[in-house]
């Protein structure tokens, strides 16, 4: 019989486009710190450490978790490092929880760091078209690499496929709306790199073509910083409760696709992100949801995109595939809408710092679920080429 | 002789170098770093696959010996769906169609900034039961949304200089080529006949169309005067010099950006980086103002430049347009 596993500490440092300030050390260390300090634990009373970094290249080593474990105050005990791509936060949670449901430990710190924009482009003096190619060595080193591919193409490939089938759906001025609107959440999110960065849909509308169909304000944007959990299996967990007056925030259900990575028959249908849709139905159904749409009531969603962002919710079930509009013009997502989309602003307002971008959206998942009083969450991570891998986790505050 | 080409060109590589920033009084080193790594590297099993592109002018495909499933590129030896049967390779069409409508990247990694902007898509050929990534091109210019979607049938070409690589081969649609090309079997690029970007002429100006320049150039010199003193908008052009050729109905000028700098001259350039092209003047003075991205009027051809790598200059143009918009609403 499995554990109960539920989160009793949290914490993010601020997201920001580049930290001259502070190493990913420190970065790390510093969640972890506030987090441990959050349980009102001790770091001794932590027994594993999960990493969450997503690339190599950007940390500039290989095994970039060895110097943190020590550092951590982790000496002498189990750490493992998960990466899957943009969705690597969502898997080192789900890892995580197995260990711990397994009983292997009672006590679990999640840790995702991510130090993007060192990376440097001299032939154009800045540091995005670097970053975005180092994400390029993400790509199929055989076929796909040589041509361009990149995270906003092989993403925006899904879109465009989505919207062939569906070619009502995912307006522009809807798009546009989803943007404005999240600017506006990000407002209440103190560690957001554009907390003070509100746009209008015009705004969005007249913003650059990145990669058709994306605009420079329906993109993610790419952050510097690190996020952390603390988890417990029940019994822990419950006794830190009492302890420090906060409830659990227990983690009720998981579930993970990864697809394929070619397209065609028996292979990926680039038209669906069925990663999200296998992801999300095998979390409800761990969690004994049988209709999300009377169940989820927050959703913190990995929006790299704001049109992949409508696809994954219809993915989810929370909103008909080919009527995703409908999040905003039947007002599901809008405010006092059925569902609360992105409170913290999201990928593309908060930021991006990849291996620890999931983490973010379970620490606001917990935050909002107590300061409004609501039951059930769900976290979302998408990565890998074409949407290849997705980890859903519901959570539930009881 | 043919020059070499290097692994790593050469503007891509940063001098060995340093640089102190202060943040809140406190001083960060900065260090000019790089990691990097170099293979030999055998294709493998796809080997057939590359020489049959480079050497033969084929595209290959495996054939599951069991399901019969043709998949391009022929990425396995044994088919999973048929618990591991082998695969048998077989050479498909050169026509085929869009599996579904290709994104075009305007804004690139650093890698690929050249040839921006392109498209990459999926392209099921003949005989095939896969889609493989591909280059798409237009033959009439910039590639835009509308030239390429779901079933447009299109032609593979190969680069006249193939290296075994999927860089030695592109698709263009069908229907900008003859009858004779589409038919043809390893159709080179040199075979196809390209439309050279000329720069478009200028009507002549009336005396209104010379007020509606002058009133627009009168509102670009405070735009970019006011570009010159904002903070976030400098540090977009940090490290950053163009000279660029501005004609427009009623009249041409310059823009210099210099490190940081960037200032408007009424004079014309004698040899500019690159040149702007635009009937209508107001259509810069929109995307500089941030009423529409200038990437787009470029897109819809409603502004000319004379190279398309300068697409890097027009994204620092367009974000600089938006950080004095942020500016002002701070």
């Amino acid at each position: 019989m499995s554990k109960r596993v539920g989160i009793i500490g949290a914490a993010v440092t601020p997201f920001k486009g580049m930290w001259r300030e502070k190493t990913y050390y420190e970065l790390a260390q510093w969640a972890t710190r506030e987090a441990v300090k959050d349980a009102e634990i001790s770091i001794k009373d932590v027994d594993s450490v999960f990493y969450g970094i997503y690339n190599d290249i950007f940390e500039r080593a290989a095994i970039p978790e060895h110097a943190l474990h020590g550092l951590l105050g982790m000496q002498d005990k189990f750490g493992i490092r998960i990466t899957t791509g943009g969705a690597t936060g969502a898997y080192t949670m789900s890892a995580a929880h197995a260990y711990l449901a397994a009983g292997r430990f009672k006590t679990a710190l999640v840790l995702g760091v991510e130090k993007a924009t060192d990376c440097f482009d001299f032939s154009s003096m800045s540091a995005t078209p670097e970053v975005i190619k180092s994400i390029g060595w993400s790509g199929d080193s055989y076929f796909e690499q040589s041509i361009g591919w990149s995270a906003s193409d092989s993403y925006a490939e899904v879109v465009l496929a989505y919207m062939d089938e569906h070619p009502g759906d995912l307006k522009p001025e809807v798009t546009a709306q989803i943007s404005a609107q999240l600017s506006r959440q990000v407002q209440d999110n103190p560690i957001a790199q554009r907390q003070f960065d509100q746009v209008t849909p015009e705004e969005v509308l007249n913003s650059r073509l990145v990669a058709y169909p994306f605009r420079e304000l329906e993109i993610c944007v790419y952050s510097e910083g690190a996020a952390a959990l603390i988890l417990a299996e029940e019994e822990t967990a419950l006794a830190i409760s009492r302890n420090t007056g906060k409830p659990v925030i227990w983690i009720t259900g998981l579930g993970e696709a990864n697809e394929h990575s070619f397209v065609g028959k028996n292979q990926k249908d680039l038209s669906r992100i069925m990663s999200d849709y296998y992801a999300s139905q095998r979390a409800y159904e761990m969690a004994g949801i049988k209709d999300p749409t009377e169940s989820i009531q927050i959703v913190e969603l990995h929006d790299a995109f704001v049109h992949q962002l409508e696809i994954s919710m219809a993915e989810f079930g929370l909103v008909p595939l080919g009527k995703a509009d409908a999040l905003i013009e039947e007002n599901l997502m809008t405010p006092g809408g059925k569902y609360v989309v992105n409170p913290c602003g999201g990928l593309i307002y908060c930021g991006h710092a990849v291996g620890a971008s999931n983490i973010m959206s379970a620490w606001s998942a917990r935050n909002e679920l107590v300061k409004r009083g609501l039951n059930t969450a769900l976290v979302h991570g998408t990565g890998s080429t074409i949407a290849q891998f997705t980890a859903c986790m519901i959570l539930e505050h009881e | 002789m043919t020059k070499t080409k290097k692994v790593i060109p050469e503007e891509y590589i940063p001098d060995v170098g340093s640089q102190v920033e202060t943040i809140d009084g406190q001083r960060y080193l900065i260090t000019n770093d790089a990691m990097y790594t170099f293979y030999r590297r055998s294709k493998g099993e796809f080997s057939a696959f590359f020489l049959a592109l480079r050497d033969e002018k084929k595209m290959l495909g495996c054939k599951c010996t069991k399901c019969g499933l043709v998949r391009v590129p022929p990425f396995l030896t044994h088919c999973p769906d048929c618990d591991f049967a082998p695969t048998e390779l077989v050479e498909v069409d050169q026509v085929g169609t869009m599996y579904s409508t290709p994104p075009i990247t305007y804004f690139a990694t650093s890698l690929f900034q050249h040839m921006a902007p392109y498209g990459r898509g999926r392209v099921l050929f003949k005989g095939a039961d896969t889609a493989v990534s591909l280059n798409l091109y237009t033959t009439t210019g910039i590639l835009v949304p509308g030239i390429l979607n779901k079933g447009t049938e299109v032609k593979l070409v190969f680069k006249s200089e193939r290296i075994g690589e999927m860089t030695d081969v592109f698709c263009v649609p069908s229907a900008e080529l003859p009858a004779d090309l589409v038919a043809k079997n390893g159709l080179e690029e040199t075979d196809i006949d390209w439309e050279s970007p000329v720069e478009p002429s200028i009507s002549e100006a009336s005396a209104q169309d010379v007020e509606i320049y002058e009133e627009a150039l009168k509102e670009i010199k405070s735009i970019i005067k006011e570009m010159n003193g904002n903070e976030r908008a400098r540090k977009d052009i940090a490290g950053w010099r163009r000279r660029i050729s501005v004609k427009a109905l009623g009249g041409q000028f310059s823009i210099i950006i210099d490190d940081g700098n960037i200032g408007l001259d009424e004079k014309p350039l004698d040899a500019p980086d690159f040149v702007m092209v635009s009937q209508d003047p107001r259509v810069l003075l929109d995307g500089l103002a941030y009423r529409g991205a200038i990437t787009d009027s470029i897109i819809g051809k409603k502004l000319w430049i004379s190279k398309n790598a300068e697409f890097t200059t027009v994204f620092k143009l367009d974000r600089m347009a938006r950080s004095v918009v942020r500016t002002k609403k701070e």
